[in-house]
């Protein structure tokens, strides 16, 4: 078996067209492009004339093939699972913030 | 091999109807989607249940699926004998596992007894899907592109510091020369760089399957997240940490030792510091790839000592007495009551 070293590539800083989106995602092209009108995947630049997307359409639209072929999504469901789960992953976050800013165990170290 | 329940998995007995088994799929979907559920094994039960689902749904998988009889979940078994001639017709079994033997792990063959040893069972369904004459096999060979792959890796608040090596062991699902898929052991080791965060992803391109006749490879997705610590809570590349304090120390002012992930630092407690105020240390927080590193925040806990002898509690009665300090004025002022 052989062993080797791999460099990662930071996610972030992968830049691709819309074909290679659909090329890296199983997606056909013509979904992407109804996700892309319907605000579910953002381009990096919207008024480019070709439009390039970075690592959070990536996973964005990784997440819509997944979402679509397990749940038998179509196109309209789809971009609004999507919103409504962005929402929860927000407020996830927001709610990780709050929990690290505030103390943890308020007291544990009080002692003589 | 070992056998899987498709049935129980999806909670169902043998023989039940094709819409009974949609709606099996939907309601485990529904509870055990990784992307929906927040169930602790959320992402194991779902593979389960889907692999269960790709084969029973298909009414050809199914038939095949139900040929290999029934045995206890998880028992080492063998399809039966005339179960290759029936459902792969063409007899790719032995040929396919040979050849993938000797090209693509390099020796070690492991498919040395009749094309099933480290097969998993789900593999036999994956190959009806190209086989049976329609793609895949035969004539002209489509190109597949290789299958994705993401794990989630755990890293800790020293190694999102330092930048850590992780030792990746993967069965990848893969295409041998025939155009069958097959599980190929992978190990490498990965380079985390430092930076890395909870959340954070990395794309490792070309690391995933291997694609077959000119398809590209599939990609190689991490999921980094950060173990929890007994003293930092991170929130992005942000640290905070609790601090507490002596009320003297807080109303005198101090100058503490505090850890940080690069070593302790003398912090200055300015006199008057509140409760809940966060003292910031600038740059000590995690290190980003690009850029200034995180901030380290001391949250401020005013803890007070339980235990006090006759000379200690004097001072403070003391203090109570000679102290014109307010700290609830502001209840006194109007509004607070309804009437």
């Amino acid at each position: 078996m052989r062993v080797e070293l791999t460099e990662m590539l930071w996610f972030e800083e992968h830049v691709v067209s819309l074909s290679e989106l659909a090329e890296l995602t199983g997606l056909p092209a013509a979904t992407l492009e109804e996700l892309v009108s319907s605000g579910a995947i953002e381009p990096i630049d919207a008024s480019a004339a070709e439009p390039r997307f970075g690592a959070v359409a990536l996973s964005a639209a990784r997440h819509a093939r997944r979402l679509r072929e397990d749940f038998d999504l179509d196109t309209q469901a789809l971009p609004l699972v999507m919103g409504l789960l962005e929402r929860i992953d927000a407020l996830e976050q927001q709610l990780r913030s709050l929990r690290a800013r505030s103390p943890g165990r308020p007291g544990r170290r009080s002692g003589p | 091999m070992k056998y899987k329940d498709y049935y129980a998995i999806l909670g169902l007995e043998r023989g039940a109807t094709e819409d009974a088994i949609k709606k099996a799929y939907r309601r485990l979907a529904r509870k055990y989607h990784p992307d929906v559920s927040k169930e602790p094994n959320a992402e194991e039960k779902f593979k389960e249940v889907a692999e269960a689902y790709q084969t029973l749904k298909d009414d050809d998988k199914r038939k095949a699926y139900d040929a290999l009889g029934t045995h206890p979940a998880g028992q080492e078994f063998q399809p039966p004998p005339d179960w290759q001639q029936q459902w792969e017709p063409s007899g790719a079994w032995r040929a396919g596992g040979k050849s993938a033997g000797g090209q693509s792990t390099g020796g070690e063959s492991s498919f040395s007894s009749g094309g099933f040893e480290g097969l998993d069972l789900s593999d036999l369904f994956d190959r009806l899907r190209g086989g049976g004459g329609r793609g895949g096999r035969g004539g002209a060979r489509a190109s597949m592109p290789g299958e994705d792959y993401e794990i989630a890796v755990p890293i800790t608040v020293a190694d999102a510091y330092g930048g850590t090596e992780i030792d990746l062991d993967l069965n990848m699902p893969e295409y041998d020369a025939q155009g069958q898929l097959r599980r190929v052991p992978h190990a490498f080791k990965a380079r985390i760089p430092r930076g890395a965060t909870d959340g954070q992803r990395l794309r490792v391109p070309g690391k995933g399957g291997k694609g077959f006749n000119g398809g590209r490879n599939g990609d190689l997705y991490l999921n980094i997240t950060l173990r929890p610590h007994a003293l930092y809570r991170a929130n992005g590349h942000d640290l905070y940490l609790d601090l507490p304090l002596a009320p003297w120390e807080a109303v005198l002012g101090t100058s503490v030792e505090v850890p940080t992930p690069g070593g302790p630092v003398r912090l200055k407690v300015p006199a008057g510091t509140q409760a809940g105020q966060h003292l910031r240390l600038p740059r000590r927080g995690l290190p980003k790839p690009k850029g200034d590193p995180g901030d380290l925040y001391a949250v401020v806990l005013i803890v007070v000592p339980s235990v006090l002898d006759d000379a200690q509690r004097a001072l403070y009665r003391q203090l109570e007495e000679t102290s014109t300090f307010q700290p609830r004025a502001h209840f006194s002022e109007e509004g607070s009551y309804a009437s």
